[in-house]
C-alpha cells in the first residue's frame, strides 16, 4: 500500500485533544524561578541609571539584571546575497539607548511570575526621550537610530538587468503606483517563552524554547552567550503556533539563558500577550513605488521598483530576508526582460520586523499583481488575458528570472485556468454587471503567486530496529504542521512498513542530528527528502542482500542510515480568485468567496495540505479585512491587544474552495515544493484586485490594505 | 493574605490556600497542575482558557480562583475517560480541526456546552458559537465541520 498521497488523519492529535500536550509553560523543573522584564515606555530614548533598590527589597525577589550586568554579545545579524547589511544586532538587554517601546531594559527574577511583575514595576529607569523615527520613506533625513548607520539605512540591495531605461523610453504605455503595506503581528495563540537551566558540574546550559526548531536558537544563543555548541542544548517542546515569529530567538530568551548561568538557578520566561504584541518581531511593513513598461499587445517590457522596508530598531538574523525576498520575487509568474529594483531597509524606532507567514512573498505578489491589474485597466485588457500574455511558459523551466533566482518548474496558466473555473469567474462577471445596474458594488480579482520554498539542507537519522520498528530523527521540527504523520507516511512507503511502526523524534538538539529547521515551507521538501535518502540507502542495502529492510534489520539486530539532503530553491506557485462585495451605505467589505489553486508539487497528505491552505488563506483574509499594527506619532503601538488587533473568527469566514495542481519539483526525490504559505501570499493580492475592481466605477484605481469600513466608505462618497 | 477555597475540579474536590488575586486559569494550571487549560491573552478575548463553571463555559483568565470556591469546574481533562476520545474530540481528529493544538481545549469546552444546549445546530449557529474562540492555524472551516459531525453523532448516541 502507498501512504504518500493519502488524506491520513493526524496520529499526534490525541495528546492535543486530551489536554496532554506539553507546551513551554507546562514544563515542571525543581526550583524553577520566574522572570519578568522591565520594558521601555519610550520608542527612542537615551538610557540612564537603572535603580533596582525597591524591587530587590521585595521578599522573594532574587535578582534584577540590566544590560551592563550581563557579559553577552548582541544577537547575530544575518545577511542577504548581494546586499549590504549593517551591524545592528539586537542587544540582549538595552545598552545606552532604547530603540522601540517595549524593548527589554532589565530582567527581574523572582519566586513567581506575579512577584516578578510586581518587582518590575518598582524598578526605576532614567530615560532621556529622543525624537522617534517612524516613516520609512522619510527616515533617511531623520535623527540617527544607530550612530554608525548613515541615513538609517540598515540594508541596501539593488539589481539592474537588461536595459530598463530604454524599455521605458520606447514603451507604448507605462503605469506607476505607490504602495503602503502595513506591519502585521504573527500572533500565535501561544506566545513565546523559554526555560534555561545551567548545570555547573558539567557546564551544560539547557534551554527549552518555544521555537520553530532547536538549531537556530542553538546557533544564535551560542553566539550571544559565547558558548560552544557542545555546552548548549536546546529542546523544543510542543509549540502553540509560530508562523515565522519563533524562528529567530528573542533577546528575552538570551537574557534568561545568561541569567540562569549567572545566578545558578533555573529560570522561566512565559511571554504574555501584551509583550508578544510589543516585543515579538512583527511582519511586513513595506512602502514601494513600482512602474511597468508595456507594449501595445500587453507584453510587460520592464519593471522598475523602489522598496522602503520599515525594519525597526535592530536587525534579527532574518530581518533582512523578507525585503530581499520581495525584491527577488517581483517578476512573479511573468517573463519580464528588463528590471531595475532597489531595496532600502530602514531603521525606525519600532519593534524589529522579521518573517511572518510569507515573509516577503505576500508583498511581492501584492505589488506585481496589483500592477498587472492596473496595467490591464490602462490597456483596456482583461486582467486574466494580460496575465496569459506574460506568463513564463511551461517549456521555459528551469527559468532564471532577471532578478537572479531560477524557478525549478511550474504550470502558471494551468493554475489560472483552474482558479478561473473554481472561482466561477465568468458567472461572477455576469452577476457583477447585474449588481452594478442595481447600484451594488461587486468586484472580482485574480492573484497569482510564486513562492520561494525549501533550499539549503536538512538532515535525517533513520534506525530500523530488529523488531521492524523505525525511528526517524529529523532536523525538521513541527509547530502544528503534522510532521509526526507526514514523515511517518514517507518512511512507511520507503521502508514498506505501516506508518504506525514509525516513530518521529524531533526538537531536542541532544537527540536529533544537526539541521536547519521548519520555515519557508521547507519541511517536506527538505526534511522529508533527507528521510527518503536515508531510507533508500537502507533499501539498497536490503536489496543487495536479497532481503526486505525489516528482514535485514532482524538479521543484523537493527540497521541505521543518516542523510543530509541539499538542494537549490524550489518554487511553489498558484492562482487565487476572490469575489467581494462592498456595502454601499457603510463601506463594509464582505469577501463572498475565495478559490485557491496551489501548485506545491507532489502532496504527501491532502488533508493536512488543505489545512495549510485554509489556515494561510484566512490569515491572508485577516490582513485584508482587519489586521494592521498601528503606531502613533510617538511610536507607541496602538494595537497591542486582541481587542485592538483583531483576528478573524469563525463567524466571518467566507466560502473557501481549494484545488491542487501537482507539478513535481525536479530538485528532490519527493517532487515536493511548499504548501505552508500560499494562502497568505495570494489572498491579499486577489482580494486587493477584487476591491479595486469593485471600486473602479467610482474612479478608484488602488487601495492599500486593510480594507476597513471607514477607508472604503470614504472612497464610495 | 490568603483564603481557603474548595473546588470540585473534574469530580475531585481540590482544597487550597490562595491569594485573592490568583486567576482561576493560574489556579487550574499551576496549583491543581492541570495543564490542558491554556492561557493565550489574559484578557478574555482568545478563549484558549475556556473551562466550564457549573456547566457553563467561562474564561478562566477573567475569574479569580476565589470566585470558584464551592463551585464545580470541568476542564478538557474531564471530557474523555480512559484513553479514548469524546465524540467531539474524535470529530476534530477526523476533520483535521486542530494544528498546533494550543487553542483546542478551549474550543472543546465551548463546543461541549454548546451542543448540550443546541444538539441540532445550523451552520450559522455553529459559527456564532465558535466566534468566542480564536484559532490562528486552521482557518476554522474544519472546526465548523467537526462540530456538525459531532452533533450528528451525539444525537445518534
Amino acid at each position: 500500500m502507498t501512504w504518500v498521497g493519502r488524506p491520513v488523519p493526524r496520529r499526534e492529535d490525541a495528546r492535543f485533544l486530551r489536554g496532554e500536550a506539553t507546551y513551554l509553560d507546562d514544563l515542571e523543573l525543581p526550583g524553577l524561578l520566574e522572570a519578568a522584564f522591565v520594558r521601555s515606555p519610550f520608542a527612542h530614548a537615551r538610557l540612564g541609571a537603572v535603580d533596582a533598590g525597591a524591587a530587590l527589597a521585595l521578599p522573594g525577589v532574587v535578582a534584577v539584571l540590566a544590560g551592563s550586568d550581563l557579559d553577552v554579545l548582541p544577537l547575530p545579524v544575518g545577511g542577504v546575497e548581494g546586499g549590504v547589511v549593517a551591524d545592528a544586532g539586537h542587544p540582549v538587554l538595552a545598552r545606552g539607548k532604547v530603540r522601540y517601546a517595549g524593548e527589554a531594559v532589565a530582567l527581574v527574577v523572582a519566586g513567581s511570575r506575579a512577584l516578578a511583575e510586581d518587582a518590575a514595576e518598582l524598578v526605576e529607569v532614567d530615560y532621556e526621550p529622543l525624537e522617534p523615527v517612524l516613516d520609512p520613506r522619510a527616515a533617511s533625513a531623520g535623527p540617527l537610530v544607530h550612530d554608525h548607520v548613515a541615513e538609517n539605512a540598515l540594508v541596501r540591495w539593488s539589481r539592474v538587468h537588461g536595459d530598463p531605461e530604454a524599455a521605458f523610453a520606447a514603451a507604448h504605455a507605462a503605469v506607476a503606483q505607490s504602495f503602503h503595506i502595513p506591519r502585521l503581528v504573527a500572533a500565535p495563540i501561544e506566545p513565546r517563552g523559554a526555560i534555561a537551566r545551567h548545570e555547573p558540574e558539567v557546564d551544560i546550559l539547557t534551554v527549552w524554547c518555544s521555537a520553530q526548531d532547536p538549531h537556530r536558537p542553538l546557533a544564535q544563543l551560542g553566539h550571544a552567550l559565547g558558548r560552544d555548541r557542545d555546552r548548549l542544548r536546546v529542546v523544543v517542546p510542543d509549540v502553540g503556533g509560530a508562523f515565522g515569529s519563533k524562528g529567530a530567538v528573542g533577546p528575552e530568551v538570551a537574557a534568561v539563558a545568561a541569567a540562569a548561568v549567572e545566578l545558578g538557578v533555573p529560570i522561566r520566561w512565559t511571554e504574555d500577550r501584551t509583550e508578544n504584541f510589543l516585543a515579538a518581531y512583527q511582519g511586513r511593513g513595506l512602502d514601494a513605488d513600482v512602474e511597468l513598461a508595456l507594449a501595445s499587445d500587453g507584453r510587460i517590457l520592464a519593471l522598475r521598483a523602489a522598496l522602503y522596508a520599515d525594519l525597526g530598531g535592530y536587525l534579527y538574523a532574518t530581518t533582512a530576508v523578507a525585503p530581499h525576498t520581495t525584491a527577488m520575487l517581483l517578476c512573479g509568474t511573468y517573463r519580464i526582460p528588463a528590471v531595475d529594483v532597489e531595496v532600502v531597509g530602514v531603521a525606525t524606532t519600532k519593534v524589529p520586523t522579521g518573517p511572518y507567514r510569507g515573509a516577503g512573498r505576500p508583498e511581492a505578489a501584492f505589488l506585481i499583481e496589483r500592477m498587472v491589474d492596473i496595467a490591464a485597466g490602462e490597456l483596456g485588457l482583461d486582467p486574466a488575458e494580460l496575465r496569459r500574455r506574460n506568463f513564463v511558459p511551461p517549456d521555459a523551466f528551469p527559468y532564471q528570472t532577471p532578478l537572479g533566482w531560477t524557478y525549478d518548474s511550474g504550470s502558471f496558466e494551468r493554475c489560472l485556468d483552474a482558479a478561473v473555473e473554481l472561482g466561477e469567474v465568468e458567472r461572477r462577471r455576469v452577476e457583477q454587471a447585474w449588481a452594478r445596474a442595481e447600484g451594488r458594488v461587486l468586484g472580482v480579482g485574480v492573484g497569482m503567486y510564486v513562492e520561494r520554498a525549501a533550499g539549503l539542507w536538512e538532515s535525517a537519522d533513520l534506525r530500523v530496529e530488529a523488531d521492524g520498528r523505525a525511528v526517524v530523527r529529523t532536523g525538521s521540527s513541527p509547530h502544528g504542521q503534522g510532521h509526526e504523520t507526514t514523515f511517518a507516511q514517507i518512511a512507511a512507503d520507503e521502508l514498506g512498513v505501516d506508518p504506525e511502526a514509525v516513530e518521529i523524534v524531533w526538537g531536542d538538539s541532544g537527540e536529533v542530528p544537526p539541521g536547519i529547521g521548519t520555515f519557508a515551507s521547507r519541511s517536506v521538501a527538505m526534511g522529508g527528502s533527507a528521510l527518503v535518502v536515508a531510507a533508500r540507502e537502507l533499501a539498497a542495502r536490503a536489496t543487495q542482500a536479497g532481503l526486505s529492510v525489516a528482514e535485514l534489520a532482524a538479521a543484523e539486530g537493527g540497521v541505521e542510515a543518516s542523510a543530509r539532503f541539499e538542494s537549490g530553491l524550489v518554487f511553489a506557485s498558484g492562482a487565487y480568485v476572490a469575489v467581494v462585495e462592498i456595502d454601499r451605505p457603510t463601506g463594509r467589505l464582505r469577501v463572498l468567496s475565495v478559490a485557491a489553486v496551489d501548485d506545491s508539487g507532489r502532496i504527501v497528505n491532502p488533508l493536512l495540505a488543505e489545512g495549510q491552505v485554509l489556515g494561510a488563506t484566512v490569515q491572508g483574509l485577516g490582513q485584508c479585512l482587519v489586521e494592521e499594527a498601528v503606531h502613533d506619532e510617538e511610536g507607541q503601538l496602538r494595537t497591542a491587544s486582541f481587542a485592538d488587533y483583531s483576528l478573524l473568527t469563525a463567524a466571518e469566514l467566507p466560502a473557501i474552495e481549494g484545488r491542487f495542481v501537482e507539478t513535481p519539483s525536479p530538485l528532490n526525490p519527493l517532487g515536493a515544493k511548499g504548501i505552508g504559505e500560499g494562502g497568505a501570499i495570494a489572498t491579499p493580492a486577489a482580494v486587493a484586485n477584487a476591491v479595486a475592481d469593485a471600486l473602479a466605477p467610482f474612479g478608484v484605481r488602488h487601495v492599500d490594505p486593510p480594507f476597513t469600513e471607514a477607508k472604503l466608505w470614504r472612497l464610495l462618497r | 493574605m490568603t483564603r481557603q477555597i474548595a473546588v470540585d475540579l473534574n469530580g475531585l474536590v481540590v482544597e487550597a490556600e490562595v491569594e485573592p488575586r490568583l486567576l482561576l486559569s493560574d489556579f487550574i494550571r499551576h496549583r491543581a497542575g492541570l495543564h490542558g487549560t491554556h492561557v493565550g491573552c489574559e484578557q478574555g478575548v482568545c478563549g484558549a482558557c475556556t473551562v466550564q463553571l457549573d456547566g457553563a463555559p467561562v474564561r478562566s483568565c477573567l475569574l479569580l480562583a476565589v470566585q470558584a470556591d464551592g463551585h464545580t469546574l470541568r476542564t478538557v481533562e474531564s471530557l474523555a475517560p480512559g484513553d479514548g476520545l469524546h465524540p467531539i474530540q474524535a470529530a476534530f481528529q477526523e476533520t483535521h480541526a486542530l494544528q498546533c493544538g494550543f487553542c483546542t481545549p478551549g474550543f472543546l469546552m465551548s463546543i461541549e456546552a454548546f451542543l448540550r444546549h443546541r444538539p441540532d445546530p445550523s451552520e450559522d449557529e455553529i459559527r456564532e458559537a465558535l466566534a468566542g474562540n480564536l484559532c490562528r492555524c486552521t482557518g476554522y472551516r474544519a472546526i465548523i465541520e467537526a462540530v456538525g459531525l459531532a452533533a450528528e453523532r451525539l444525537r445518534g448516541a
